[in-house]
Protein backbone atom coordinates (compact mmCIF):
# COMPACT_ATOMS: atom_id res chain seq x y z
CA UNK A 1 0.00 0.00 0.00
CA UNK A 2 0.96 3.62 -0.44
CA UNK A 3 2.63 5.26 2.52
CA UNK A 4 -0.38 6.34 4.59
CA UNK A 5 -1.43 6.19 8.21
CA UNK A 6 -4.99 6.38 9.56
CA UNK A 7 -5.41 8.89 12.39
CA UNK A 8 -8.36 9.80 14.61
CA UNK A 9 -9.55 13.28 15.55
CA UNK A 10 -9.35 13.77 19.34
CA UNK A 11 -12.44 16.01 19.22
CA UNK A 12 -15.00 14.28 16.97
CA UNK A 13 -13.32 10.84 16.61
CA UNK A 14 -13.54 11.14 12.83
CA UNK A 15 -10.99 8.98 11.03
CA UNK A 16 -8.91 10.00 8.05
CA UNK A 17 -5.45 9.32 6.73
CA UNK A 18 -2.28 11.27 6.13
CA UNK A 19 1.21 10.96 4.69
CA UNK A 20 3.10 10.10 7.88
CA UNK A 21 6.42 11.57 6.77
CA UNK A 22 4.83 15.03 6.68
CA UNK A 23 3.31 14.98 10.17
CA UNK A 24 5.00 12.43 12.42
CA UNK A 25 7.68 14.18 14.53
CA UNK A 26 6.71 17.51 12.97
CA UNK A 27 5.15 20.74 14.24
CA UNK A 28 2.67 20.82 11.36
CA UNK A 29 -0.86 20.12 12.61
CA UNK A 30 -3.28 17.65 11.10
CA UNK A 31 -6.66 19.10 10.15
CA UNK A 32 -9.78 17.05 10.84
CA UNK A 33 -11.83 17.08 7.63
CA UNK A 34 -15.05 16.57 9.59
CA UNK A 35 -14.86 19.17 12.42
CA UNK A 36 -11.84 21.31 11.37
CA UNK A 37 -10.01 20.62 14.65
CA UNK A 38 -6.24 21.04 14.31
CA UNK A 39 -4.10 18.60 16.27
CA UNK A 40 -0.64 17.11 16.27
CA UNK A 41 0.02 13.61 15.00
CA UNK A 42 0.97 12.43 18.50
CA UNK A 43 -2.41 13.67 19.81
CA UNK A 44 -4.32 11.20 17.67
CA UNK A 45 -5.95 8.70 20.07
CA UNK A 46 -5.57 5.92 17.51
CA UNK A 47 -2.94 5.41 14.84
CA UNK A 48 -3.34 2.60 12.35
CA UNK A 49 -0.42 1.84 10.06
CA UNK B 1 -16.05 35.10 -32.44
CA UNK B 2 -13.23 33.66 -30.32
CA UNK B 3 -13.85 30.27 -28.72
CA UNK B 4 -14.98 30.39 -25.12
CA UNK B 5 -17.32 28.52 -22.79
CA UNK B 6 -20.39 30.56 -23.77
CA UNK B 7 -19.84 29.92 -27.48
CA UNK B 8 -19.53 26.19 -26.79
CA UNK B 9 -22.67 26.05 -24.67
CA UNK B 10 -24.65 27.82 -27.40
CA UNK B 11 -23.39 25.26 -29.91
CA UNK B 12 -24.24 22.42 -27.54
CA UNK B 13 -27.80 23.63 -26.94
CA UNK B 14 -28.62 22.85 -30.58
CA UNK B 15 -27.82 19.15 -30.09
CA UNK B 16 -28.45 18.26 -26.45
CA UNK B 17 -30.03 19.41 -23.22
CA UNK B 18 -27.95 21.37 -20.78
CA UNK B 19 -29.58 20.86 -17.40
CA UNK B 20 -30.23 24.12 -15.54
CA UNK B 21 -30.93 23.78 -11.83
CA UNK B 22 -33.05 26.70 -10.59
CA UNK B 23 -33.35 25.65 -6.95
CA UNK B 24 -30.68 27.12 -4.70
CA UNK B 25 -27.75 24.82 -3.92
CA UNK B 26 -24.88 25.05 -1.48
CA UNK B 27 -21.75 23.85 -3.33
CA UNK B 28 -19.65 23.95 -0.16
CA UNK B 29 -22.09 21.48 1.44
CA UNK B 30 -21.71 18.78 -1.26
CA UNK B 31 -25.01 19.68 -2.98
CA UNK B 32 -23.48 20.19 -6.44
CA UNK B 33 -21.74 16.81 -6.39
CA UNK B 34 -24.73 15.06 -4.76
CA UNK B 35 -26.90 16.07 -7.74
CA UNK B 36 -24.24 14.87 -10.18
CA UNK B 37 -23.97 11.58 -8.27
CA UNK B 38 -27.74 11.08 -8.40
CA UNK B 39 -27.63 11.62 -12.17
CA UNK B 40 -24.68 9.23 -12.42
CA UNK B 41 -26.65 6.53 -10.60
CA UNK B 42 -29.13 6.75 -13.48
CA UNK B 43 -26.30 6.64 -16.06
CA UNK B 44 -26.99 10.29 -16.96
CA UNK B 45 -24.06 12.65 -17.62
CA UNK B 46 -25.42 16.02 -18.80
CA UNK B 47 -23.58 19.30 -18.39
CA UNK B 48 -25.28 20.97 -15.42
CA UNK B 49 -25.56 24.69 -14.65
CA UNK B 50 -26.54 25.64 -11.11
CA UNK B 51 -28.16 29.05 -11.49
CA UNK B 52 -28.56 29.87 -7.80
CA UNK B 53 -25.61 29.01 -5.58
CA UNK B 54 -24.51 30.00 -2.14
CA UNK B 55 -20.96 31.14 -1.56
CA UNK B 56 -18.66 29.80 1.15
CA UNK B 57 -20.19 32.24 3.66
CA UNK B 58 -23.62 30.75 2.94
CA UNK B 59 -24.84 33.89 1.18
CA UNK B 60 -26.31 34.08 -2.33
CA UNK B 61 -23.44 34.04 -4.81
CA UNK B 62 -23.34 36.40 -7.76
CA UNK B 63 -21.79 33.62 -9.85
CA UNK B 64 -23.28 30.39 -11.15
CA UNK B 65 -21.59 26.98 -11.18
CA UNK B 66 -21.19 24.67 -14.18
CA UNK B 67 -19.98 21.09 -13.95
CA UNK B 68 -19.85 17.84 -15.93
CA UNK B 69 -18.99 19.61 -19.20
CA UNK B 70 -16.65 16.69 -20.01
CA UNK B 71 -19.12 14.00 -18.92
CA UNK B 72 -19.35 12.44 -22.38
CA UNK B 73 -16.92 11.82 -25.21
CA UNK B 74 -19.66 13.16 -27.50
CA UNK B 75 -19.26 16.64 -26.03
CA UNK B 76 -15.48 16.39 -26.33
CA UNK B 77 -15.90 15.46 -30.00
CA UNK B 78 -18.02 18.58 -30.56
CA UNK B 79 -15.39 20.62 -28.72
CA UNK B 80 -12.81 19.49 -31.28
CA UNK B 81 -15.13 20.33 -34.20
CA UNK B 82 -16.10 16.71 -34.92
CA UNK B 83 -19.59 15.25 -35.25
CA UNK B 84 -20.91 14.18 -31.83
CA UNK B 85 -20.83 10.50 -32.79
CA UNK B 86 -17.08 10.50 -33.51
CA UNK B 87 -16.34 9.34 -29.98
CA UNK B 88 -13.85 6.56 -30.61
CA UNK B 89 -10.35 6.76 -31.91
CA UNK B 90 -11.10 9.48 -34.52
CA UNK B 91 -11.56 11.83 -31.55
CA UNK B 92 -8.18 10.90 -30.06
CA UNK B 93 -6.63 11.10 -33.50
CA UNK B 94 -8.07 14.60 -34.07
CA UNK B 95 -6.41 15.62 -30.81
CA UNK B 96 -3.07 14.18 -31.92
CA UNK B 97 -3.23 15.92 -35.31
CA UNK B 98 -3.86 19.26 -33.67
CA UNK B 99 -0.92 18.94 -31.25
CA UNK B 100 1.37 19.05 -34.29
CA UNK B 101 0.27 22.55 -35.19
CA UNK B 102 1.30 25.05 -32.56
CA UNK B 103 -0.48 28.39 -32.89
CA UNK B 104 0.94 31.60 -31.41
CA UNK B 105 -1.43 33.34 -29.00
CA UNK B 106 -2.98 36.67 -29.95
CA UNK B 107 -2.52 39.56 -27.54
CA UNK B 108 -5.63 41.64 -26.94
CA UNK B 109 -6.05 44.85 -24.93
CA UNK B 110 -7.99 44.85 -21.67
CA UNK B 111 -11.02 46.46 -23.29
CA UNK B 112 -11.32 43.43 -25.57
CA UNK B 113 -10.89 40.91 -22.76
CA UNK B 114 -14.21 39.72 -21.29
CA UNK B 115 -12.37 38.25 -18.30
CA UNK B 116 -11.56 41.83 -17.20
CA UNK B 117 -15.20 42.92 -16.85
CA UNK B 118 -14.94 42.60 -13.06
CA UNK B 119 -11.61 43.06 -11.26
CA UNK B 120 -11.07 42.51 -7.55
CA UNK B 121 -7.81 42.83 -5.68
CA UNK B 122 -6.48 43.76 -2.26
CA UNK B 123 -9.14 44.29 0.41
CA UNK B 124 -11.92 43.84 -2.19
CA UNK B 125 -10.85 40.28 -2.81
CA UNK B 126 -12.37 37.52 -0.71
CA UNK B 127 -12.55 33.97 -2.09
CA UNK B 128 -15.35 33.14 0.34
CA UNK B 129 -17.58 35.38 -1.82
CA UNK B 130 -17.56 32.63 -4.46
CA UNK B 131 -19.29 29.25 -4.89
CA UNK B 132 -16.36 26.87 -4.36
CA UNK B 133 -17.36 23.21 -4.46
CA UNK B 134 -16.78 20.61 -1.77
CA UNK B 135 -16.84 17.29 -3.57
CA UNK B 136 -16.51 14.26 -1.29
CA UNK B 137 -17.13 13.40 2.34
CA UNK B 138 -13.50 13.36 3.49
CA UNK B 139 -12.49 16.60 1.68
CA UNK B 140 -11.71 19.07 4.49
CA UNK B 141 -12.79 22.15 2.55
CA UNK B 142 -14.16 23.35 -0.79
CA UNK B 143 -11.70 23.08 -3.65
CA UNK B 144 -11.00 24.67 -7.01
CA UNK B 145 -10.06 21.81 -9.34
CA UNK B 146 -9.47 23.44 -12.70
CA UNK B 147 -6.35 24.36 -14.69
CA UNK B 148 -3.45 26.26 -13.23
CA UNK B 149 -0.75 27.91 -15.34
CA UNK B 150 2.81 28.83 -14.47
CA UNK B 151 5.53 30.41 -16.60
CA UNK B 152 9.09 29.15 -16.76
CA UNK B 153 11.41 31.32 -14.65
CA UNK B 154 13.19 33.71 -17.04
CA UNK B 155 11.83 31.59 -19.88
CA UNK B 156 9.05 32.34 -22.30
CA UNK B 157 6.85 29.30 -22.00
CA UNK B 158 3.63 28.73 -20.11
CA UNK B 159 2.74 25.37 -18.59
CA UNK B 160 -0.82 24.30 -17.82
CA UNK B 161 -2.22 21.38 -15.85
CA UNK B 162 -5.24 20.46 -13.78
CA UNK B 163 -4.38 20.80 -10.09
CA UNK B 164 -6.42 20.89 -6.92
CA UNK B 165 -6.54 24.06 -4.81
CA UNK B 166 -7.94 23.88 -1.28
CA UNK B 167 -9.75 26.91 0.14
CA UNK B 168 -7.70 28.01 3.15
CA UNK B 169 -8.81 31.62 3.62
CA UNK B 170 -10.04 34.76 1.85
CA UNK B 171 -6.77 35.10 -0.07
CA UNK B 172 -5.09 31.75 0.51
CA UNK B 173 -5.21 28.41 -1.31
CA UNK B 174 -3.37 25.13 -0.73
CA UNK B 175 -1.95 23.76 -4.00
CA UNK B 176 -1.02 20.13 -4.58
CA UNK B 177 1.21 19.24 -7.51
CA UNK B 178 2.71 15.88 -8.45
CA UNK B 179 6.36 16.08 -9.49
CA UNK B 180 5.76 17.01 -13.10
CA UNK B 181 6.25 20.21 -15.14
CA UNK B 182 4.50 22.81 -12.95
CA UNK B 183 6.14 21.35 -9.88
CA UNK B 184 9.50 21.72 -11.63
CA UNK B 185 8.79 25.37 -12.47
CA UNK B 186 7.93 26.03 -8.82
CA UNK B 187 11.11 24.30 -7.76
CA UNK B 188 13.25 26.60 -9.93
CA UNK B 189 11.63 29.70 -8.39
CA UNK B 190 12.00 28.24 -4.92
CA UNK B 191 15.69 27.56 -5.55
CA UNK B 192 16.13 31.33 -5.95
CA UNK B 193 13.92 32.13 -2.96
CA UNK B 194 11.28 33.64 -5.23
CA UNK B 195 7.51 33.30 -5.33
CA UNK B 196 6.20 31.70 -8.52
CA UNK B 197 3.44 33.59 -10.34
CA UNK B 198 0.46 31.32 -10.94
CA UNK B 199 -3.01 31.70 -12.37
CA UNK B 200 -6.07 29.48 -12.12
CA UNK B 201 -8.38 29.43 -15.13
CA UNK B 202 -12.01 28.64 -14.33
CA UNK B 203 -14.30 28.34 -17.31
CA UNK B 204 -13.19 28.26 -20.92
CA UNK B 205 -14.01 26.39 -24.11
CA UNK B 206 -13.54 22.64 -23.48
CA UNK B 207 -10.91 22.50 -26.22
CA UNK B 208 -8.87 24.85 -24.03
CA UNK B 209 -8.94 22.32 -21.18
CA UNK B 210 -8.26 19.33 -23.43
CA UNK B 211 -5.28 21.27 -24.78
CA UNK B 212 -4.12 22.07 -21.25
CA UNK B 213 -3.79 18.32 -20.65
CA UNK B 214 -1.25 17.73 -23.40
CA UNK B 215 1.76 15.60 -22.54
CA UNK B 216 4.32 17.56 -24.56
CA UNK B 217 7.90 17.74 -23.24
CA UNK B 218 8.92 20.25 -20.56
CA UNK B 219 9.48 23.69 -22.02
CA UNK B 220 6.92 23.51 -24.82
CA UNK B 221 4.63 26.56 -24.58
CA UNK B 222 1.21 25.25 -23.64
CA UNK B 223 -0.51 28.45 -24.81
CA UNK B 224 0.65 27.51 -28.32
CA UNK B 225 -0.39 23.87 -27.91
CA UNK B 226 -3.81 24.98 -26.65
CA UNK B 227 -4.12 27.24 -29.69
CA UNK B 228 -3.43 24.20 -31.85
CA UNK B 229 -6.06 22.11 -30.08
CA UNK B 230 -8.59 24.96 -30.27
CA UNK B 231 -7.63 25.43 -33.92
CA UNK B 232 -7.37 29.17 -33.40
CA UNK B 233 -5.00 31.49 -31.50
CA UNK B 234 -5.60 31.69 -27.76
CA UNK B 235 -6.46 35.30 -26.93
CA UNK B 236 -4.33 36.52 -24.05
CA UNK B 237 -4.24 39.75 -22.09
CA UNK B 238 -1.95 41.30 -19.48
CA UNK B 239 -2.43 40.04 -15.95
CA UNK B 240 -3.41 42.45 -13.18
CA UNK B 241 -0.49 41.42 -10.99
CA UNK B 242 2.48 41.09 -13.34
CA UNK B 243 1.34 43.00 -16.44
CA UNK B 244 3.03 41.90 -19.68
CA UNK B 245 5.32 39.54 -17.81
CA UNK B 246 2.44 37.08 -17.39
CA UNK B 247 -0.33 36.93 -19.94
CA UNK B 248 -3.66 35.32 -19.08
CA UNK B 249 -6.44 33.83 -21.27
CA UNK B 250 -8.71 36.75 -22.21
CA UNK B 251 -11.79 34.65 -23.02
CA UNK B 252 -11.87 32.77 -19.72
CA UNK B 253 -14.85 33.09 -17.42
CA UNK B 254 -12.70 33.67 -14.34
CA UNK B 255 -8.96 34.08 -13.65
CA UNK B 256 -7.44 33.90 -10.19
CA UNK B 257 -3.93 35.38 -9.94
CA UNK B 258 -1.57 34.50 -7.12
CA UNK B 259 1.93 33.53 -6.09
CA UNK B 260 3.19 30.16 -4.89
CA UNK B 261 5.16 31.10 -1.79
CA UNK B 262 8.73 29.76 -1.64
CA UNK B 263 9.58 27.47 1.23
CA UNK B 264 6.04 27.47 2.59
CA UNK B 265 4.06 24.27 3.02
CA UNK B 266 0.78 23.78 4.86
CA UNK B 267 -1.66 21.00 5.66
CA UNK B 268 -3.83 20.07 2.68
CA UNK B 269 -6.27 17.24 1.75
CA UNK B 270 -7.49 14.44 2.04
CA UNK B 271 -9.00 14.98 -1.38
CA UNK B 272 -11.08 12.58 -3.49
CA UNK B 273 -8.94 12.09 -6.59
CA UNK B 274 -9.24 10.50 -10.03
CA UNK B 275 -8.40 6.92 -8.90
CA UNK B 276 -11.64 6.90 -6.89
CA UNK B 277 -9.84 7.16 -3.54
CA UNK B 278 -8.87 10.04 -1.31
CA UNK B 279 -5.29 11.20 -1.59
CA UNK B 280 -3.84 11.44 1.95
CA UNK B 281 -3.53 14.61 3.99
CA UNK B 282 -0.10 16.06 3.28
CA UNK B 283 1.95 19.23 3.28
CA UNK B 284 1.42 21.16 0.05
CA UNK B 285 2.36 24.46 -1.52
CA UNK B 286 0.47 27.63 -0.59
CA UNK B 287 -0.85 30.26 -3.01
CA UNK B 288 -1.12 33.88 -1.87
CA UNK B 289 -4.03 35.11 -3.99
CA UNK B 290 -3.49 38.57 -5.49
CA UNK B 291 -6.44 39.20 -7.79
CA UNK B 292 -9.57 37.70 -9.30
CA UNK B 293 -11.02 38.90 -12.58
CA UNK B 294 -14.13 37.64 -14.33
CA UNK B 295 -16.95 38.19 -16.76
CA UNK B 296 -20.16 39.72 -15.53
CA UNK B 297 -22.44 36.75 -14.85
CA UNK B 298 -19.48 34.37 -15.11
CA UNK B 299 -19.79 30.60 -14.79
CA UNK B 300 -17.63 29.08 -12.05
CA UNK B 301 -16.52 25.85 -13.70
CA UNK B 302 -15.78 22.73 -11.69
CA UNK B 303 -14.86 19.17 -12.64
CA UNK B 304 -16.59 16.28 -10.87
CA UNK B 305 -13.24 14.86 -9.88
CA UNK B 306 -13.05 11.08 -9.26
CA UNK B 307 -15.94 10.57 -11.66
CA UNK B 308 -16.57 10.09 -15.35
CA UNK B 309 -15.81 13.60 -16.63
CA UNK B 310 -12.53 13.60 -14.76
CA UNK B 311 -11.61 10.31 -16.46
CA UNK B 312 -12.67 11.25 -19.99
CA UNK B 313 -10.78 14.52 -19.77
CA UNK B 314 -7.60 12.68 -18.80
CA UNK B 315 -7.90 9.95 -21.40
CA UNK B 316 -8.42 11.67 -24.74
CA UNK B 317 -5.19 13.73 -24.83
CA UNK B 318 -3.12 10.70 -23.79
CA UNK B 319 -4.70 8.44 -26.40
CA UNK B 320 -3.86 10.81 -29.22
CA UNK B 321 -0.36 11.72 -28.14
CA UNK B 322 0.71 8.17 -27.27
CA UNK B 323 -0.60 6.98 -30.62
CA UNK B 324 1.57 9.55 -32.41
CA UNK B 325 4.62 8.66 -30.31
CA UNK B 326 4.23 4.94 -31.03
CA UNK B 327 3.55 5.58 -34.72
CA UNK B 328 6.95 7.23 -35.07
CA UNK B 329 8.61 3.85 -34.37
CA UNK B 330 5.87 1.28 -34.95
CA UNK B 331 4.04 2.68 -37.97
CA UNK B 332 1.46 -0.11 -38.00
CA UNK B 333 -0.12 1.00 -34.71
CA UNK B 334 -3.86 1.31 -35.24
CA UNK B 335 -5.40 2.69 -32.09
CA UNK B 336 -4.83 3.56 -28.43
CA UNK B 337 -7.46 3.64 -25.71
CA UNK B 338 -7.54 4.40 -21.99
CA UNK B 339 -10.62 2.53 -20.66
CA UNK B 340 -12.87 3.62 -17.79
CA UNK B 341 -11.76 0.51 -15.86
CA UNK B 342 -8.36 2.17 -15.38
CA UNK B 343 -9.94 5.59 -14.77
CA UNK B 344 -8.59 6.52 -18.22
CA UNK B 345 -5.08 6.71 -16.79
CA UNK B 346 -3.77 3.45 -15.31
CA UNK B 347 -4.56 1.02 -18.14
CA UNK B 348 -3.65 1.58 -21.77
CA UNK B 349 -4.82 -0.62 -24.65
CA UNK B 350 -2.80 -0.46 -27.88
CA UNK B 351 -3.76 -2.22 -31.11
CA UNK B 352 -1.39 -2.73 -34.00
CA UNK B 353 -0.87 -4.80 -37.12
CA UNK B 354 2.22 -6.55 -35.92
CA UNK B 355 4.99 -7.06 -38.47
CA UNK B 356 7.51 -8.55 -36.06
CA UNK B 357 7.13 -10.01 -32.59
CA UNK B 358 9.15 -7.17 -31.06
CA UNK B 359 6.62 -4.56 -32.24
CA UNK B 360 4.25 -5.20 -29.35
CA UNK B 361 6.78 -4.65 -26.59
CA UNK B 362 8.33 -1.68 -28.35
CA UNK B 363 4.92 -0.03 -28.55
CA UNK B 364 4.29 -0.77 -24.88
CA UNK B 365 7.63 0.65 -23.80
CA UNK B 366 7.03 3.87 -25.73
CA UNK B 367 3.64 4.30 -24.04
CA UNK B 368 5.19 3.74 -20.62
CA UNK B 369 8.09 6.08 -21.38
CA UNK B 370 6.00 9.12 -22.20
CA UNK B 371 3.17 8.74 -19.69
CA UNK B 372 3.98 7.93 -16.07
CA UNK B 373 0.30 7.45 -15.20
CA UNK B 374 0.18 4.11 -17.05
CA UNK B 375 0.54 0.98 -14.94
CA UNK B 376 -0.63 -1.70 -17.39
CA UNK B 377 -0.15 -1.69 -21.15
CA UNK B 378 -2.05 -4.35 -23.06
CA UNK B 379 -1.07 -4.72 -26.71
CA UNK B 380 -3.52 -6.45 -29.03
CA UNK B 381 -3.66 -7.23 -32.73
CA UNK B 382 -5.40 -5.01 -35.23
CA UNK B 383 -8.46 -7.29 -35.36
CA UNK B 384 -9.22 -6.40 -31.73
CA UNK B 385 -10.93 -3.12 -30.95
CA UNK B 386 -9.26 -1.43 -27.94
CA UNK B 387 -12.48 0.50 -27.34
CA UNK B 388 -14.24 -2.85 -26.69
CA UNK B 389 -12.86 -4.06 -23.35
CA UNK B 390 -14.52 -7.47 -23.75
CA UNK B 391 -12.52 -8.04 -26.93
CA UNK B 392 -9.29 -6.90 -25.29
CA UNK B 393 -9.74 -9.29 -22.36
CA UNK B 394 -10.65 -12.08 -24.80
CA UNK B 395 -7.31 -11.48 -26.53
CA UNK B 396 -5.55 -11.51 -23.15
CA UNK B 397 -7.32 -14.77 -22.31
CA UNK B 398 -6.55 -16.54 -25.54
CA UNK B 399 -3.40 -15.03 -27.09
CA UNK B 400 -1.27 -14.51 -24.02
CA UNK B 401 0.74 -16.97 -21.91
CA UNK B 402 1.67 -15.06 -18.74
CA UNK B 403 5.06 -16.73 -18.46
CA UNK B 404 6.15 -15.68 -21.93
CA UNK B 405 4.04 -12.69 -22.78
CA UNK B 406 4.13 -10.47 -19.71
CA UNK B 407 6.90 -8.33 -18.30
CA UNK B 408 7.09 -6.43 -15.03
CA UNK B 409 9.31 -3.37 -14.75
CA UNK B 410 10.07 -2.36 -11.19
CA UNK B 411 10.76 0.99 -9.52
CA UNK B 412 9.40 3.30 -12.21
CA UNK B 413 7.99 6.79 -11.66
CA UNK B 414 4.25 6.46 -11.13
CA UNK B 415 1.34 8.61 -10.10
CA UNK B 416 1.49 9.42 -6.38
CA UNK B 417 -2.30 9.23 -6.39
CA UNK B 418 -2.35 5.50 -7.18
CA UNK B 419 -3.18 4.04 -3.75
CA UNK B 420 -1.40 0.78 -4.53
CA UNK B 421 2.11 2.16 -5.01
CA UNK B 422 4.51 1.11 -2.25
CA UNK B 423 6.22 4.50 -1.78
CA UNK B 424 5.42 8.07 -2.74
CA UNK B 425 5.93 8.01 -6.50
CA UNK B 426 7.58 4.75 -7.50
CA UNK B 427 5.71 1.71 -8.66
CA UNK B 428 5.90 -1.20 -11.04
CA UNK B 429 4.57 -1.47 -14.57
CA UNK B 430 3.24 -4.46 -16.46
CA UNK B 431 3.30 -5.15 -20.18
CA UNK B 432 0.84 -7.73 -21.47
CA UNK B 433 1.49 -8.82 -25.03
CA UNK B 434 -1.85 -10.25 -26.15
CA UNK B 435 -0.93 -10.42 -29.81
CA UNK B 436 -0.74 -13.60 -31.88
CA UNK B 437 2.92 -14.69 -32.04
CA UNK B 438 4.62 -14.40 -35.42
CA UNK B 439 7.33 -16.91 -34.53
CA UNK B 440 5.06 -19.97 -34.49
CA UNK B 441 1.80 -21.32 -35.90
CA UNK B 442 -1.26 -20.12 -34.03
CA UNK B 443 -4.97 -20.95 -34.08
CA UNK B 444 -7.33 -18.95 -36.26
CA UNK B 445 -10.23 -16.93 -34.95
CA UNK B 446 -13.68 -18.33 -35.80
CA UNK B 447 -15.90 -16.60 -38.31
CA UNK B 448 -19.06 -17.26 -40.28
CA UNK B 449 -18.22 -16.83 -43.99
CA UNK B 450 -18.49 -13.17 -44.97
CA UNK B 451 -20.14 -13.90 -48.33
CA UNK B 452 -22.97 -15.66 -46.52
CA UNK B 453 -23.32 -12.85 -44.00
CA UNK B 454 -23.56 -10.41 -46.91
CA UNK B 455 -26.28 -12.52 -48.51
CA UNK B 456 -28.44 -13.13 -45.44
CA UNK B 457 -31.04 -10.51 -44.46
CA UNK B 458 -32.23 -11.38 -40.95
CA UNK B 459 -35.67 -9.89 -41.58
CA UNK B 460 -36.27 -12.44 -44.34
CA UNK B 461 -36.01 -15.26 -41.82
CA UNK B 462 -37.36 -13.75 -38.60
CA UNK B 463 -40.18 -11.27 -38.35
CA UNK B 464 -38.81 -7.79 -37.55
CA UNK B 465 -41.32 -7.31 -34.69
CA UNK B 466 -39.99 -10.47 -33.09
CA UNK B 467 -36.40 -9.28 -33.53
CA UNK B 468 -37.24 -5.98 -31.88
CA UNK B 469 -39.07 -7.75 -29.02
CA UNK B 470 -36.08 -9.91 -28.10
CA UNK B 471 -34.04 -8.84 -25.07
CA UNK B 472 -30.56 -7.60 -25.94
CA UNK B 473 -27.42 -8.98 -24.35
CA UNK B 474 -24.35 -6.94 -25.16
CA UNK B 475 -22.02 -8.53 -22.64
CA UNK B 476 -20.37 -10.90 -25.10
CA UNK B 477 -20.41 -8.80 -28.26
CA UNK B 478 -17.23 -9.13 -30.23
CA UNK B 479 -16.50 -8.36 -33.82
CA UNK B 480 -16.20 -12.03 -34.80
Amino acid sequence: MADIVWVTCPKCEGQFYCKPGDFEDSHYPLLCPYCSKEFLFKESPRIQR
Amino acid sequence: MAKNLGVFLEQLRSTETIVEVEQEVNPADFEVTAILRKLEERALFPAVIYNHCRNIKGEASALRVISNVFGTRERCAVALDLPADETGFPLSSRYAERTKHLIEPTVVVKQQAPVKEVIKKGANLDLSDYPLVRHHEMDPAPYIDMVICLKGRNQNFYNTSFQRNMYKGPRKLGLFMAARHNWEICRTYEEHGEAAPVIIILGHHPAFYLGALNIQPYGVDDYKVIGGIMNEPLNVVESETWGKNFMVPAEAEIIIEGEVLPGVKETEAPFGEWPGYYGPQRLSHVIDVKAITYRKNALWQDVFVSHRENWILGGIPKEGEIYEAIRAYVPTVKSVHFPFSGNCRLICYVSLDKQEDGDARQAALIALAICDFIKYVVVVDGDVDPFNEGEVLWAVSTRCQPQEDTDIIKCVKSSPLDPSIPGQSEGSKMIIDATVPKRKAFAQRTKVPQQVLDRIRLEHYIDEDIILSLPKYTDSLRSC
